[in-house]
Order: C-alpha cells, then sequence, then structure tokens
C-alpha cells in the first residue's frame, strides 16, 4: 500500500512539476481567479501574469519534478 | 430571454461544480462526521470570507483610492448613465496607478465598484474608455465577479477536502504529505478548468453587453486594440527567457483551455461583426 501511494506520489509529483514548469502562469490563474483583478501586471483585456510569479511557479514546479523522480526512484529502486 | 448561451453553460458548469461539491461534502462527512448543516454553514462561511477578503485585497494590492466626482465629473456622469442603463446601482468608482493600462470591477450588484488605471484614461479616447466603462458595468450586471468568488470557493474547498481526505487515510510519511499537497492542487487546478470555461464566456458576454448598451461594438475593439498593440511593443523588451519555456501559457489550443480571457483578436472580431 505504501508502495502505491509513493509511486503515486512520484507520477502525480512529476506531473505537477511539469505544469508548472510548462504553464507557470495557469498555475497562478488557478489560485488568483476570484481572488484578485484581471490583468494584474497585464493589460486591459487580457489574463497575463507576472514574470516573476510564473519564475516562482516554475522553480517550484522544478522542486516537484525533483521529489517526484525521488520518491519514484525510492518507490521502484 | 436574456443570454440564453450563458443560462445553459451556467446549468452545465454549475451541475458538475456542485457534483464536486456533493463528493467533498461527503468525504467530509464521512470523515469527520459532522452534519450536513455544519457542511453547508462552513462552506457559506468559507465563500463568504473569500468575497469579502478578497474584494478588500484588489483595491488594496493596487492601491486605488476614491475617483471623487469633483476630479472626474465626465467618468462620473457616463458611469451613472450606463449604470442606470443597465439597471443597476451606479458602482463606486475608483482609480489607481497600476503602471499599464488597466480596469477591473468587484463586487456585487448594488455595491460594486469599478477601478481604472490612470494609464487607461491617458491611453484611451473618450467613447473608448466609455466601452471600457460598460463592459465592466456589464460583468457587475450579469454577477460575474461573484460567480468567479463562488467558482474559486468551490474548487478551494474540493482541493483542500482531497488533501486532508489523503493525508488522514496515510500514513504521515513523507511521501504522503507531499502526495497531498499535489493531490490538492491538481484537484484544484481540475475544477478550475469549468471555472475557466465560464469566465471565458462570460467576457464574450460583457463584451456584446456593453456594445449593446453604448450602440456599437467598435470603440471598445478599438480600446482592445490600442492597448494590445502597446502590449506586443512593451513584451517584446521583457525577458523572453522565462516566456519562452511556458509553451502551454501562450500559445495553442491547450493555452485556450488553460485561460481566464479570450484571445484578444477573437473578442475584437466578435465586437466588429456585430
Amino acid at each position: 500500500m505504501t508502495e502505491v501511494r509513493t509511486l503515486l506520489a512520484a507520477v502525480l509529483g512529476v506531473l505537477l512539476g511539469v505544469l508548472c514548469l510548462l504553464a507557470p502562469g495557469a498555475v497562478v490563474r488557478t489560485q488568483t481567479l476570484g481572488r484578485r483583478p484581471d490583468g494584474r501586471g497585464g493589460e486591459y483585456g487580457s489574463d497575463a501574469v507576472p514574470t516573476r510569479w510564473r519564475r516562482l511557479v516554475q522553480a517550484l514546479g522544478g522542486g516537484c519534478l525533483l521529489l517526484g523522480l525521488y520518491f519514484g526512484y525510492t518507490a521502484v529502486g | 430571454m436574456r443570454h440564453v448561451g450563458l443560462k445553459a453553460r451556467m446549468a452545465v458548469v454549475g451541475s458538475i461544480l456542485f457534483a464536486f461539491y456533493a463528493v467533498a461534502a461527503v468525504v467530509v462527512m464521512g470523515i469527520f462526521d459532522w452534519p450536513l448543516a455544519l457542511v453547508l454553514l462552513g462552506s457559506v462561511l468559507f465563500v463568504g470570507v473569500q468575497y469579502k477578503l478578497g474584494k478588500w485585497m484588489a483595491l488594496r494590492s493596487v492601491g486605488a483610492e476614491d475617483l471623487t466626482e469633483e476630479r472626474a465629473p465626465d467618468l462620473h456622469y457616463r458611469v451613472e448613465s450606463l449604470a442606470r442603463d443597465m439597471g443597476i446601482d451606479k458602482p463606486r468608482l475608483m482609480i489607481a496607478r497600476m503602471g499599464v493600462p488597466n480596469a477591473f470591477a468587484v463586487g456585487r450588484k448594488g455595491a460594486g465598484t469599478v477601478v481604472v488605471s490612470e494609464e487607461l484614461l491617458r491611453t484611451l479616447d473618450d467613447d473608448e474608455v466609455e466601452g471600457v466603462l460598460a463592459h465592466e458595468l456589464a460583468h457587475i450586471a450579469n454577477r460575474d465577479v461573484v460567480m468567479m468568488v463562488l467558482g474559486q470557493g468551490v474548487a478551494s474547498i474540493v482541493a483542500i477536502v482531497a488533501q486532508w481526505a489523503v493525508l488522514l487515510t496515510g500514513d504521515n510519511d513523507i511521501a504522503d504529505f507531499f502526495l497531498a499537497i499535489v493531490v490538492g492542487q491538481l484537484t484544484q487546478m481540475l475544477v478550475m478548468l469549468f471555472v475557466f470555461a465560464i469566465s471565458r464566456y462570460r467576457e464574450y458576454v460583457a463584451d456584446s453587453d456593453a456594445a449593446a448598451e453604448i450602440g456599437s461594438g467598435e470603440p471598445l475593439a478599438r480600446a482592445l486594440e490600442k492597448i494590445s498593440r502597446g502590449a506586443e511593443g512593451r513584451e517584446s523588451a521583457v525577458d523572453d527567457q522565462a516566456a519562452a519555456l511556458c509553451i502551454f501559457d501562450d500559445r495553442g489550443g491547450l493555452a485556450n483551455l488553460l485561460s481566464t480571457h479570450p484571445p484578444v483578436e477573437k473578442r475584437i472580431e466578435r465586437l466588429r461583426s456585430r
């Protein structure tokens, strides 16, 4: 059971890490829609996300990816 | 009947969100042994606090201040006239220095606030500003802000419940904590996909309402065109390094799926084809 959960942590962790790396804006929008005004840091009519927020999410995504790979290694290896 | 398409879409998305919420509520009732009344009360409180806090934070985050009638009598007159025509109370008008041309609405019918940036007023002509104001008032009239807060509230509740369900059924080792956080995030993203879809459609509806109110879609189309053209110049000067990796953020069908707004070009096209 523990192995299955560790493997699940690995697979989902890698998935979230990749999402954060490739679509950081979408990850930010997931948290901010309905909480912050539209287009903050961007222009009117767009849902652009400030670059520093994207970078922060990408950094977290990198960490998530590494942790996912580590758990994958411990579950399989 | 007004906004048949919107109502049909809301029925579909509302049902999906309700299904997610119902599953979360049943899980909470099962795990924590909470009665239904307590689950409902907790949910209402959670969303209520999010709404109140969200409005306050939105205004605070941009440093919005009241735009008095003495300072901008023309703008006040236009907002009052548009609000009257749309059948809503005149919203509070505020101004902020945001660094870019922008405007947004917060609050609900009867207690709405519209914030415009100084840059927007400098960039656009009077009729274009009116188009933008009409669009923001349409958001208030259509209760878009409240709907987005509600959608975000449901997504957050479902995510928190998923996270706790993973935590409470695990062995409390480090992999379980990690799994709980990841499951929470992914669940929230999954639910928000439906909220994004309705958000994009609501933008089209607000555009259409604004155009109907001022008699033409051209001023708002011109405003969007002017602003996006200005943004292109700025963006090319900003770093492309971070953007280069964001392949699902800026282009392709998946990017649209993960957006809260439809592409500006499509909005302009629709406004002009009215």
